[in-house]
């Protein structure tokens, strides 16, 4: 059975732009003919309380790259804990950063979303440090400076669902 | 060991996967992609952009499988990748969507285990406020439900694993 429904929004409607502040971003790269011991490095219960607001994941060239921002306190603990796990060289930490994240009731049925986001980034000089699009969600991570920017600059292509 | 609660799982339909790489940072390359896929209508499922990574810059995205062929005859097109970038396309990938009850830390970390124990590979992941999904190879995803179901606790009242509903987007909008 099809039925065909037509809906079309000028602005693309939000739910909303949340803000997290105050967040370290760490990064690392691990073999992928590993992946079971990095498995079991994120399973331990000391990490746990380490609690990431956002985490993505990049495999290539026989390396899987894990990202992810973390209140800054558990951050650095935890990139003390992944350097000395790891014993690897290629490791990132910055500090501090900022998330926002949005979602909204058309994110993920139609086009056009990461355009509207990236575009009006890219427009006013806002440089992103990592993001992650998945189940209908949009998280920018951010220098913590340009948060506010960024979500004025959102706001105009993106609409607050009232 | 006590198995991990989760919330529930949903997969996703065939997708196929590109990742674009290069040394030299390039601020203006997702926008430059992601707005030449809407300018053609095609839809991102899944997207990890990490401009200033440790080795180099990659962008990672996932569109429709029946998109592949459209997909890369844009990227490949003349102008569109900077130069020194390279483009890997992954067919015949799909989504794994776990809806995690506790922290998404450990659920990636046992995913990590439980799919490497039964050579499931993982090609990529992002959290949301609620979730985590995994990209794996879409001919092994039944297997790799089954091996979190094995490995997790899953409520028995858990919405439906698979899309009933495939919306399509018509190339005309009337009225607009």
């Amino acid at each position: 059975m099809e039925t065909i429904a037509v809906y079309w929004e000028r602005r693309i409607k939000t739910y909303g732009f949340e803000k997290l502040a105050d967040l370290a971003l760490i990064e690392f790269s691990y073999p992928l003919g590993r992946i079971k011991s990095l498995g079991e490095i994120l399973s331990q219960n000391d990490l746990q309380a380490l609690n990431p607001k956002f985490m993505i994941a990049q495999e290539s060239d026989g390396e899987i790259s894990l990202l992810l921002c973390a209140a800054a306190d558990k951050g650095k603990r935890f990139h003390e804990s992944v350097k000395r796990e790891t014993g690897r060289a290629s490791h990132r930490y910055i500090h501090p950063v900022g998330i926002i994240f949005f979602h909204g009731p058309h994110f993920g049925d139609r086009y056009g979303i990461a355009d509207a986001t990236f575009s009006a980034l890219l427009r006013s000089d806002i440089p992103i440090l990592a993001s992650g699009c998945s189940s209908s969600s949009i998280y920018l991570v951010l220098a913590q400076d340009s948060m506010d920017k960024a979500v004025e600059v959102l706001s105009k292509p993106f609409e607050v669902a009232k | 060991m006590e198995k991990l609660k989760i919330g529930g799982l949903k997969q996703s339909l065939e997708l196929c996967q590109f990742d674009l790489k290069g040394r030299n940072s390039s601020e203006k390359i997702v926008s430059r992609v992601t707005k030449l896929l809407a300018s053609h209508k095609i839809n991102i499922d899944f997207l990890t952009c990490n401009p200033n990574s440790t080795r180099y810059h990659q962008f990672t995205f996932c569109v429709s499988q029946d998109k592949v062929f459209d997909t890369s005859k844009l990227l490949k097109a003349k102008g569109v990748l900077p130069t020194g970038w390279e483009m890997d396309c992954r067919e015949h990938v799909g989504i794994l969507t776990v809806f995690p009850h506790q922290s998404a830390l450990n659920i990636v970390g046992a995913i990590m285990i439980a799919w490497a124990t039964h050579s499931i590979p993982m090609y990529g992941l992002s959290t949301s406020l609620s979730a985590v999904s995994f990209v794996t190879d879409y001919r092994l995803i039944e297997k790799s439900v089954e091996v979190i179901q094995d490995s997790f606790l899953l409520p028995e009242n858990r919405s439906p694993l698979k899309p009933e509903l495939r919306y399509y987007q018509s190339d005309t909008v009337k009225g607009r």
